[in-house]
């Protein structure tokens, strides 16, 4: 550390200010004296030279670093000197139309490679056409198509800025020295429109019998090979349709509280059957493609083959600073077709939500859907549908979110409770958690965990307020204090809504890949803990609101048909049980595994089990999640496994039965029953492994016992093989 | 293309003729540019390796088997978040015919080692979600995979932080809430 010590005077402590009396001296000779005291290789270190300052130094001229160096180009107007983006692309109007379909397919897939996460600089606005607005006007087929397509990316970027909950997509809205607003983008649609119609119109003319082409005459044909003429009349008329629909479909679902969801779906609906077109193009395009196709592999970015001109992704490399850009590579064109299908397909979904006021309805809803891994720009869009101006769909605000998750009556939506700080502060937190869970799922959890904490805290300090306010011996039954009753039901539900956190939290850690195999049973032991909670508290939930309607309508509670309907468990139950089961279960399996075959166990030189059990759980142990549970607990509780006990009890029959049973509850809700046919597939497979082990030879040493997540991506399926 | 194949082929040696030596000087700078500029995608400044090698020249070692640098590991420690002494493995290299042979495991753990002896209350680093054989490598030393890191590389793949935690006497500490500072190489939330 001594010899980098820093080289500095001791003057130039820097705690005087500069004033009018300030004598400024040259710092050169004393500078150069200091250099000279350098030898080769030396560092000066002060304090502020971490490593992000190493790590943003440049080495000049090193083409990996040096973001100024000369490519080919100094700038864009050099490149377009030297017809890098000839306008009209080509005088031959055929070649024209064949070089612009080839721009329009090559940008749809530098569009869908910047939502896969790279920089707009370096896919969208490679294209030199798009960087020089006022250069395509001559040129009304491809200057509405530019047009279009920079109004598209900042309505995207918007979305996405407007929905921004943290940094790690921040690469996706820097547009920094980019043309996103050219003169007039904002009218797109109407050129677009226009170019439309006129395509349609040569394309009618030239599809009308000779005979009546006559009156048509004075259209003049979009290229000069008649033979040709529908082929790429039909090929542009798809690709401007889309753009159009798409437009349209980002505006409608911008409309406030979900009121263009219904015309989007419409568009989105047209998006898709014009991307099929497109698809169907391929043929045509190939085989008449302009001289050679230098590339007519599944790599290719264009629908002919041929390579798009006017596109230099190191046109922007100087404006990329401060890291000058790795080369990338741009998705195909089959690729980006399908990454826009699957996009349609997840902002369709997101369309279809009825906009339940119910927030169980609605966590069920944003789990389902992020099990197909949406990507940035619908999770973006649901998250900006959710939460408007800090209200539910920008029109039901959170206290009366918060009374129906609670489980209380609508007479309460006005309560003047929902002006108690802490009340207030809960609604920030769903708030919080809602934006959350429309993130990718690695953001997600990390987030999740740390919420953790503020919904423990939240639920202390409304506990505290309701027994300063209502004395500790005040309780429910007395019914007659409304804000007694409105808290009371309200800590119950964060006490649930936290283990449903704690619970996404556990099983997001299988879909990210996070456990090894000798982790599984402590995690499967911790999720079985999490679980039977999370029933618990559901269940007191729902007694509780059940308790007082009942009250309300002063039913006798001792009538046998009440009792009957009471011992009957709640299909929200049933279906956490079986999940109960299926975790306890693998614990024991995994534990028995462990103690008497002596695998799935690694011994590490530096730490031990112990040390991995609190690194996996800190967040949750940290909120207390639950109390009272600790490496010992989980120890204790897995020691003693054995197959022997295992055989004795088959936690995987009962999945089987409560899955089977619970059926009929879900009858309306096919996303559940088929996530419970799943779980009932799990214990069935299970079931009959678990039987093998027992029955064949626990300790047959050919016996090769492994976990796959071939059903369910978090309840994992044994597999027993002889090796 | 023929110097590649030749990069591929397994090379024959026996493991105790693999030398493992502490980071000496500046003569070692070059070797350990070549190899980390050889096998890692992520492009570095020399003043990147100087800032580790300088600062903690008792956490890099090189690998030699007659002669040649076969392998490095390049390391720091200190406080992060004012509240956890903390290890960070920056780079790992063996290149290609030298692997399998347990020198990647065996600098690792030297460094692992020396962290350990200075007070470090963790280890961590990043290695991209398909190097399964990092991953295998750290998981044998009791690295777990604290999280997963969204297109953490500029080639837009993930990342799993690693992180190793050390036995504590007693309770683990507790934790202060609020952190002031981050480092560079750390853009996520909290690490």
């Amino acid at each position: 550390m001594d010899r980098h010590a820093l080289h500095q005077p001791s003057s130039s402590s820097s705690s005087i200010p500069a004033t009018a009396n300030t004598v400024w001296t040259d710092a050169s000779p004393l500078l150069e004296v200091a250099c000279k005291d350098l030898r080769d290789g030396e560092l000066i270190h002060v304090d502020n030279f971490n490593l992000y300052a190493a790590m943003s130094a440049l080495e000049i001229m090193d083409p990996k670093m040096d973001s100024g160096i000369v490519n080919r180009y100094c700038s864009v107007d050099e490149a377009i000197e030297d017809g890098v983006a000839p306008v009209p692309i080509s005088t031959d109007k055929t070649t024209d139309v064949q070089c612009m379909i080839d721009i329009m397919d090559h940008l749809l897939t530098c569009e869908a490679t910047w939502h896969k996460g790279h920089s707009l600089a370096q896919t969208v606005f490679s294209c030199a056409y798009l960087l020089r607005p006022e250069r395509t006007s001559s040129h009304a087929l491809l200057h509405s198509y530019c047009k279009v397509i920079r109004a598209t990316c900042k309505a995207v970027i918007t979305v996405v800025s407007d929905a921004r909950t943290h940094e790690e997509e921040d690469l996706f809205t820097m547009a920094y020295g980019l043309p996103l607003s050219g003169d007039g983008d904002e009218k797109c649609l109407s050129l677009l429109n226009a170019v439309e119609e006129n395509i349609s119109r040569q394309l009618r003319a030239c599809k009308a019998p000779s005979s009546k082409r006559k009156p048509l005459e004075d259209i003049e044909p979009l290229q000069t090979n008649f033979d040709l003429e529908e082929g790429y009349c039909k090929a542009l008329l798809c690709r401007l349709r889309f753009r159009k629909h798409f437009f349209h479909v980002l505006t409608c679902m911008r409309r406030p509280q979900g009121r263009g969801l219904e015309l989007a779906r419409k568009h989105i609906a047209s998006c898709i059957s014009e991307l099929g077109v497109i698809l169907k193009s391929a043929e045509f395009l190939m085989s008449n493609a302009h001289g050679t196709c230098e590339d007519a592999t599944e790599d290719r970015t264009t629908a002919s083959g041929h390579q798009a001109i006017g596109f230099d992704a190191s046109l922007n490399s100087r404006i990329s600073a401060p890291t000058p850009p790795r080369s990338i590579k741009i998705l195909s064109w089959k690729k980006a077709i399908e990454y826009f299908e699957k996009l349609l397909h997840d902002l369709d979904i997101i369309c279809s939500y009825p906009l339940d006021p119910s927030l169980e309805v609605l966590l069920r809803f944003v789990a389902q859907f992020q099990k197909a891994q949406p990507d940035l720009v619908a999770r973006a869009h649901l998250q900006l549908l959710l939460v408007q101006d800090g209200k539910l769909y920008g029109k039901c605000p959170m206290f009366s979110l918060i009374i129906r998750a609670a489980r209380l009556p609508e007479v309460f939506l006005h309560h003047d409770i929902q002006k108690n700080e802490y009340v207030v502060q809960l609604g920030q937190l769903v708030i919080n958690m809602l934006k959350i869970l429309c993130t990718n799922a690695a953001w997600q959890r990390r987030k999740l965990g740390k919420i953790l904490q503020d919904w423990r805290v939240i639920y202390v300090q409304i506990e505290l307020a309701f027994r300063k306010d209502f004395g500790e011996g005040s309780s429910i039954s007395n019914g007659d204090n409304a804000s007694a009753r409105i808290l009371k039901h309200i800590l119950i539900w964060v006490d649930e809504q936290t283990y449903w956190i704690s619970h996404r939290f556990l099983i997001l850690g299988f879909e990210l890949e996070l456990y090894s195999p000798s982790e599984y049973c402590m995690v499967y032991w911790y999720l079985y803990v999490v679980l039977i909670r999370l029933a618990e508290k559901t269940h007191l939930k729902m007694t509780v609101s059940d308790g007082s309607a009942k009250q309300k309508g002063k039913k006798r509670k001792d009538s046998p048909k009440e009792l009957a309907r009471d011992a009957k468990i709640p299909p929200a139950i049933s279906f956490l049980q079986c999940q109960i089961c299926l975790a306890e279960g693998l614990t024991v399996l995994l534990a028995a595994l462990r103690n008497e075959l002596m695998v799935l166990q690694s011994p590490s030189p530096f730490n031990s089990e112990h040390e991995r059990f609190i690194q996996h759980f800190e967040l949750l142990q940290k909120a207390c999640i639950p109390d009272n549970i600790s490496y010992p607990s989980f120890k204790e509780s897995t020691s003693y496994a054995r197959f022997s006990t295992l055989a004795m009890y088959n936690y995987f029959k009962d999945a089987q039965k409560i899955a089977k049973e619970a059926r009929s509850g879900f009858s309306n809700d096919p996303d559940r029953l088929a996530e419970l046919r799943v779980l009932e597939q799990v214990a069935e497979h299970n079931s009959i492994a678990l039987n093998v082990i027992c029955g064949v030879g626990a300790l047959d040493p050919s016996l090769k016992v492994s976990f796959e997540f071939i059903h369910h991506p978090c309840f994992a399926t044994v597999v027993v093989k002889r090796s | 293309m023929d110097e590649a194949l030749e990069r591929e082929k397994k090379e024959e040696f026996d493991a105790s003729e693999v030398e493992y030596v502490s980071y000496g000087g500046e003569h070692h700078l070059p070797l350990i540019m070549n190899l980390v500029d050889q096998e890692l995608s992520e492009p570095y400044s020399i003043f990147t390796y100087r800032y580790f090698v300088y600062l903690w020249p008792q956490l890099s070692f090189l690998a030699f088997h007659k002669g040649k640098c076969v392998g490095t590991v390049v390391c720091k420690m200190g406080d992060h978040r004012n509240s956890t002494f903390r290890g960070y493995i920056a780079m790992l290299v063996v290149i290609k015919p030298y692997r399998g042979r347990g020198i990647a495991t065996e600098l690792v753990t030297r460094s692992i080692q020396v962290m350990m002896e200075s007070g470090c209350e963790e280890v961590t680093l990043e290695a991209e979600v398909t190097n399964k054989g990092a991953l295998a490598l750290y998981g044998r030393l009791g690295f777990i995979r604290a999280k997963r890191l969204f297109h953490y590389y500029l080639n837009g793949v993930d990342a799993f932080r690693l992180k190793l935690l050390f036995p504590q006497p007693g309770l683990h500490p507790s934790l202060p809430m609020m952190a002031d500072r981050d480092d560079a190489q750390e853009h996520d939330d909290d690490c």
